[in-house]
């Protein structure tokens, strides 16, 4: 759904007022696509590590993820709609994951599942990606080490809330970002800031 | 096995190369004998190829540097004979002041290709005579050293950012090319029978 206001506005007709600004066939219409892209979501499953036993549990019979439209495991970007992430992403993986992401078509949304995706959990380390949100955008993020399945339900509950609030009329949504001249996404602070560490691990030493 | 008696191999080393040893010990039942650096290849091919020894399993290459930093690194080879069930631990200490360097046992052994490549990538010990030395665990152009070296600080040498900036401007096929991966090559070291097997297969040699 590629809706540009201001080309529609340009058409100076009845139908530019109609969806430019909110009103009753818009909301109704954000409504209906909204109620289908949130019980149809396409996972892409991202599973570099263990937080992706937890989502096979939660996939596999007893926890059913297909009562969310969801049974459809993507295992190709171009044919998805939310990358779940769930493990610690090393940085060796990254430019991967950053490649999956951008392979994905809009509408789109990320769901970290676990300590690790979320903030780097035990491994803040050399080696590790604290957090996935300094690659990628992240809407949701499910605590745990890993969730329970209950928690990864609810995470996709959450975001399908977020989902159902969006709106067609919003041209900032599905937005592509693209990488600056550093080739990063994020400016280097906000990076920094998002990869301290927090919790018991502020009282580790910086040094070795 | 052993119990806390000797291999009886390390009397044997210690029979045929004398001064090249260096010292003997058991350690909770396994015998690790303490070999010179510059002899360490031919004493391995030794243990390797007399009959009396036949350590033909090359189990492990690793390596050690001690929280004490007057001690030397020690590149530790673990041997495993699989006709006479026997493990012996051999170890190189390689001095800091020195270049840390000591000769690839590749010919020997073809799996300490990459045993020998993991080494070099975490403690940046040279191994003379590598045909492919280059990082294996970190990527080609990793920038920050060698990350099991005890002056190595747990959360690397940059920033976070700059860490994720070198991160996602690295090229994964650069590293991660079908050439590396390709099997290939290794098609001329297979037995004969095997490679005819693959060639009326329409295999590498038959394609
Ligand atoms: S959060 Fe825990 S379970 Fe999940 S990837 Fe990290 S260590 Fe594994």
């Amino acid at each position: 759904m590629d809706v540009k206001p201001g080309a529609v506005a340009a058409g100076g007709d009845a139908a530019a007022g109609l969806i430019s600004s909110p009103n009753w066939i818009t909301s109704r219409l954000d409504d209906l696509v909204n109620w289908s892209r949130a019980n149809s979501l396409w996972p892409m499953p991202f599973f570099p590590a263990c937080c992706a036993i937890e989502f096979m549990a939660t996939a596999a019979s007893r926890y059913d993820i297909s009562r969310f439209g969801m049974e459809r495991l993507g295992y190709t970007p171009r044919q998805a709609d939310v990358l779940i992430c769930a493990g610690r992403v090393p940085f060796k993986l990254a430019p991967m994951l950053r490649r999956i992401w951008d392979q994905m078509p809009q509408p789109k949304w990320c769901i970290s599942v676990g300590a690790c995706a979320s903030s780097g959990g035990i491994f803040d380390t050399y080696a590790m990606v604290q957090g996935i949100d300094a690659i990628i955008p992240v809407d949701v993020y499910i605590p745990g080490c890993p969730p329970r399945p209950e928690g990864i339900l609810y995470g996709i509950m959450l975001l399908q809330k977020k989902i159902k609030g969006e709106s067609i009329l919003d041209p900032t949504l599905r937005v592509e970002q693209l990488p600056d001249e550093r080739g990063m996404f994020l400016r280097p602070a906000a990076v920094d800031e998002l990869s301290e560490p927090f919790g018991n691990s502020v009282h580790q030493t910086r040094s070795a | 096995m052993n119990g806390a008696s000797p291999n009886p191999s390390a009397a044997a080393l210690q029979a045929r190369f004398g001064g090249a040893i260096v010292g003997a010990s058991v350690s909770c039942g396994d015998t690790i004998v303490v070999v010179a650096r510059e002899r360490a290849h031919e004493i391995l091919r030794w243990l390797k190829e007399t009959p009396g020894e036949a350590y033909d399993y090359l189990v492990d290459v690793t390596a050690v540097e001690y929280r004490d930093r007057e001690r030397p690194l020690e590149v530790v080879y673990q041997l495993w004979s699989l006709p006479r069930r026997v493990f012996l631990r051999l170890k190189v200490e390689l001095p800091k002041q020195e270049p840390l360097a000591v000769d690839s046992v590749v010919d020997l052994w073809r799996g300490a290709d990459w045993l020998e490549r993991e080494v070099y990538d975490m403690f940046g010990i040279a191994f003379r005579g590598h045909p492919d030395l280059r990082r294996i665990l970190m990527w080609d152009g990793y920038a920050e050293g060698h990350p099991l070296r005890k002056d190595f600080p747990l959360r690397g040498r940059f920033s976070r950012a700059e860490q994720v900036r070198q991160a996602l401007t690295k090229t994964p096929e650069a590293h991660h090319s079908v050439e590396e991966l390709a099997v290939a090559e290794a098609f001329q070291q297979l037995s004969n029978d095997a490679r005819q097997k693959l060639e009326r297969a329409g295999g590498p040699g038959g394609a």
